[in-house]
């Protein structure tokens, strides 16, 4: 999924103080799964906000809405009676949320009330971790199924480095070598001789790198 | 841990949902007349006895004569039986009105107008007449009870002692039910002061509830000797205060069943003598309920066990019982046909007998015009419909049903009431069975907390044999709200909703009973048996698809609406089942457990114009009402505690805090 998380509050209130009616717009996909921006965490930050409002003296409204997913033109649409009459939109969904409202809501400002972070596995309740940075190529087959890209701080694709020590990163102890992983991983097929070949160069263009990038198939266009 | 969750999520999907709605407490379920009993005792549990009244009055006529003599199937079927000892749901319902009697509410009946223009005769003014009645009265449809007895309540002021059930409290039932216009006319015998054909015919409808009203007696050598006794005249005699100048100082009451309990027991009161049941069921067998046989074994009664009568000794006056081995009581298919060994005989000496081997209807007073009986003398009835042969003719209760708990009289004349009142153009219908939720898996069993049952106290057996004051004196406040706080809220946990589930797994994870299920495909649920209604996956779910039957999220935003309706400016969030409080002054809002608050709740009671929140816990460690609930309960507060400081606002306004003095199950 994509883990998005709550940005501080203080950041939040810089810019809904300067706004009357407000409309805080909740995720129920990925950042609800996440557990930082669906339908409940929308509305105890609208909670949160109606109290910090009156008690800073600020008038107006804090109302909220949630869709299922705030990266469809359809659901984001389905939100127009809402956000009639309301000065800011804060998104709680990834970046693509407030962007999608801003696109498709273009009288309102809107802006984002979370920082969106990786793509990302459960670890287990409450803890995500990176496992994915979508660079458009993926070579996990040689590497064990475990991807350098995403989950070493150098992205390297021929590791280790003189980083690595003791199966952890250099940045933290608390950071696994994954270079280190793969080793270990590969080894259990008895194929860690395979690392003695140097990889080839990887393909970048499929990256955010060579640009914004679309997807489309085509043939069932309705 | 991983183990354990990918198991809740390989399950198949036909599994039980959960929070159906059609899905009760077995309680409610078992009970005949369907007594929300766990809302009662939940009433109970808060010190709310005028609603928990309320409650019991909703289905049952009769609530003060019931919580002290009812048979108790609810208790039978209680979950809490399975981890240690059933709820005494029937002494709580004796809670509720004792409690709601000192309070002075909840005895006023309710103002009944006889809306349809319909009149029904209703025969016998026992616990089924009585039940009919009341529900007809409700229904617009105004009931005339006919009584042959001097005073009202059939069986349950003829047949049961004072020290059972005291004349007084039935009096109370009873005067509720006048209070609502039903007219009852005592000492009018239908066949003797009016015929059956006056009634059906100047009535729009007769109910025929006229109970078991006559001793069988058995046709051994002896029975015609003086000191030989019938146990419903004996009855009759004892309860009007009546001499006896037959019965002596070593008696035998022949029969093994409740109502030969009483006439032990009273017979022991009366003669201070020795008294002996004599059964044909071996000791396991015996009829009566367990709990009758042990109080009748502590006031001294002996019991003869596996022996059949066979003559009644004496030369013209009572010696003895002449018994003989009874080897079997129930043929193969589980009918009575009882086989002797002829030649085991033995003597038991006494010089009275009482005869309690059953009971049977009169009904002299019927015409050739019908209702029909059958080859037997048994009305012939519907049992769905509660019809007899005769069209405008009704039968409820034991006449039709046979020998019955009082609260199965109580759902038959219930029963018979809607049947007439449909008869009669009155819309009402029976309604649907309710389906009990399952067991508790054994797994979830063990992570409830052990608390035992509260005993009714009773007066000491030498005392109690000197009169027929009542026996049992009642659990009290104390107690009372303590053993309420045992109850499981069976069925009354999380409601789950397919159509707004993600799938995100939370619940699974974070379910203590491991209650929430998924596949593979994301379809899911919220098994019922397993949920104790804790409400960490309710507090959890990121996009509200989980709710509680009981004190749902839109029960507890209204609560705190109302709380802040109240002069203090501060709110409590406490427990159902603390007797004590952490901010006396506060605005009160009570919770199954304070686990159920999520942080929303929290801030919104702040919104509502709370000065400060307190939050109860019972104990510093984990060990509340459920698993992980204080756990919950903590992260809550500190959440919503940060969620204050980085808002601008006073951190304290939220506070949690431990209650004084935890009086409910735990301090058994």
């Amino acid at each position: 999924m994509i883990a998005a998380e709550r940005k501080p509050f203080e950041q939040i209130k810089l810019v809904t103080d300067q706004f009357e009616n407000i409309l805080v717009v909740g995720c129920n996909t990925c950042v609800a799964v996440c557990l930082t921006g669906g339908e409940k965490e929308a509305e105890q930050l609208a909670a949160e906000l109606r109290l910090q409002r009156r008690n800073d003296g600020i008038g107006g409204s804090v109302e909220t809405v949630t869709v299922l997913r705030q990266c469809e033109n359809e659901f984001v649409d389905s939100i127009a009676a809402d956000v009639e009459g309301k000065d800011l939109v804060l998104s709680m969904a990834c970046s693509i949320g407030p962007q999608l409202i801003a696109e498709r809501h273009p009288a309102v400002r809107v802006a984002p009330a979370m920082n969106t972070n990786m793509l990302a596995v459960v670890q287990k309740h409450h803890v995500w971790s990176e496992y994915c940075v979508a660079c458009g190529d993926c070579g996990i087959f040689n590497t064990g199924g475990i991807c350098p890209i995403a989950r070493c701080a150098k992205q390297l694709l021929n590791g280790p480095c003189g980083g690595s020590q003791g199966g952890h990163c250099e940045i933290s102890a608390e950071v696994p070598c994954v270079w280190q992983l793969i080793y270990e991983k590969l080894a259990t097929f008895g194929l860690e001789g395979n690392l003695s070949r140097i990889g080839g160069p990887k393909n970048w263009s499929k990256s955010n790198s060579g640009g914004p990038r679309t997807m489309k198939k085509e043939g069932f266009e309705p | 841990m991983e183990h354990e969750l990918a198991d809740s999520i390989n399950r198949s999907s036909a599994r039980p949902i959960t929070g159906d709605a059609q899905l009760r407490a077995p309680c409610e379920v078992a009970c005949p007349i369907h007594t929300r009993a766990q809302r009662y005792i939940q009433l109970v549990a808060e010190g709310k006895y005028d609603q928990a009244l309320a409650v019991v009055r909703e289905t049952n006529p009769l609530p003060q004569s019931i919580g002290r003599i009812c048979a108790h199937p609810c208790e039978e079927s209680c979950r809490r039986g399975r981890v240690d000892e059933p709820i005494a749901i029937c002494n709580l319902k004796r809670v509720a009105s004792d409690g709601a009697k000192a309070t002075g509410l909840g005895y006023d009946p309710p103002a009944v107008e006889f809306t349809s223009g319909r009149k029904v005769a209703i025969i016998g003014s026992g616990p089924s007449g009585l039940a009919a009645a009341h529900d007809l009265a409700l229904m617009g449809v105004q009931p005339v009870i006919f009584e042959k007895q001097p005073a009202a309540g059939g069986f349950l002021r003829t047949g049961i002692l004072n020290y059972r059930l005291p004349k007084n409290i039935l009096d109370e039932d009873i005067d509720y039910i006048r209070g609502m216009g039903v007219e009852i006319r005592t000492a009018t015998s239908v066949g003797d002061d009016i015929s059956f054909d006056e009634l059906a015919s100047e009535y729009d409808a007769v109910l025929i509830a006229v109970g078991l009203s006559e001793s069988r007696s058995l046709p051994i050598p002896g029975v015609d000797l003086p000191q030989v006794l019938l146990a419903v005249p004996f009855l009759e005699d004892v309860n009007a205060g009546r001499d006896i100048p037959q019965l002596g100082k070593e008696i035998i009451v022949i029969g093994g069943g409740n109502v030969a309990i009483d006439v032990a027991r009273s017979a022991k009161r009366i003669s201070g003598g020795k008294v002996t049941m004599v059964c044909l069921e071996a000791d396991h067998e015996m009829p009566a309920h367990d709990w009758e046989i042990a109080d009748a074994r502590t006031e001294g009664i002996e019991m003869v066990c596996s022996q059949g009568p066979n003559a009644i000794v004496g030369d013209g006056k009572v010696e003895g019982l002449q018994v003989k081995k009874c080897q079997s009581v129930f043929d193969v298919n589980g009918r009575f046909a009882p086989t002797f060994c002829e030649t085991e005989l033995s003597v038991v000496p006494g010089d009275t007998v009482i005869i309690t081997i059953g009971q049977m209807s009169n009904l002299s007073f019927l015409t050739k015009t019908g209702p029909d009986v059958n080859e037997r003398g048994i009305l012939i009835f519907d049992r769905d419909l509660c019809t007899t042969s005769r069209r405008g003719v009704f039968a409820s209760g034991e006449v039709v049903t046979g020998p019955g708990a009082a609260v199965n009289a109580l759902a038959s004349g219930k029963r018979a009431a809607i049947a007439v009142a449909r008869y009669l153009g009155v819309d009402a219908n029976f309604g649907h069975e309710p389906v009990a939720i399952g067991e508790v898996p054994a797994d979830v069993r063990e992570q409830i907390k052990q608390a035992p049952r509260r005993k009714m106290p009773a007066r000491g057996t030498d005392e109690r044999l000197t009169d027929f004051g009542e026996v049992e004196t009642g659990l009290g406040e104390v107690d009372g709200r303590c053993e309420a706080s045992r109850c499981l809220l069976c069925g009354s946990g999380a409601r789950y909703s397919q159509l707004k589930c993600v799938s995100c797994l939370t619940c699974v994870r974070v379910c203590p009973y491991g209650a929430p299920w998924a596949d593979k495909d994301g379809f899911g649920g919220i098994d019922p048996d397993k949920c104790q209604a804790c409400g960490i996956c309710f507090t959890q779910c990121p996009v509200k698809a989980i709710d509680l039957t009981v004190m749902s999220e839109t029960d507890i935003e209204q609560e705190i609406v109302v709380a802040m309706a109240t002069e203090s400016p501060d709110m409590e969030f406490g427990c159902w089942y603390s007797q004590s409080r952490v901010a006396p002054e506060a605005a009160f809002v009570a919770l199954p457990c304070t686990s159920r608050l999520s942080v929303r709740l929290l801030l919104n009671a702040l919104e509502a114009g709370a000065e400060k929140v307190f939050v109860a816990v019972c104990s510093e460690d984990d060990d509340g009402r459920f698993v992980h609930g204080h756990r919950q309960t903590r992260a809550a507060v500190e959440e919503a505690r940060k969620l204050l400081e980085e808002a601008g606002l006073d951190p304290e306004k939220i506070e949690l805090k431990f209650v004084p003095e935890k009086k409910c199950m735990k301090e058994a």
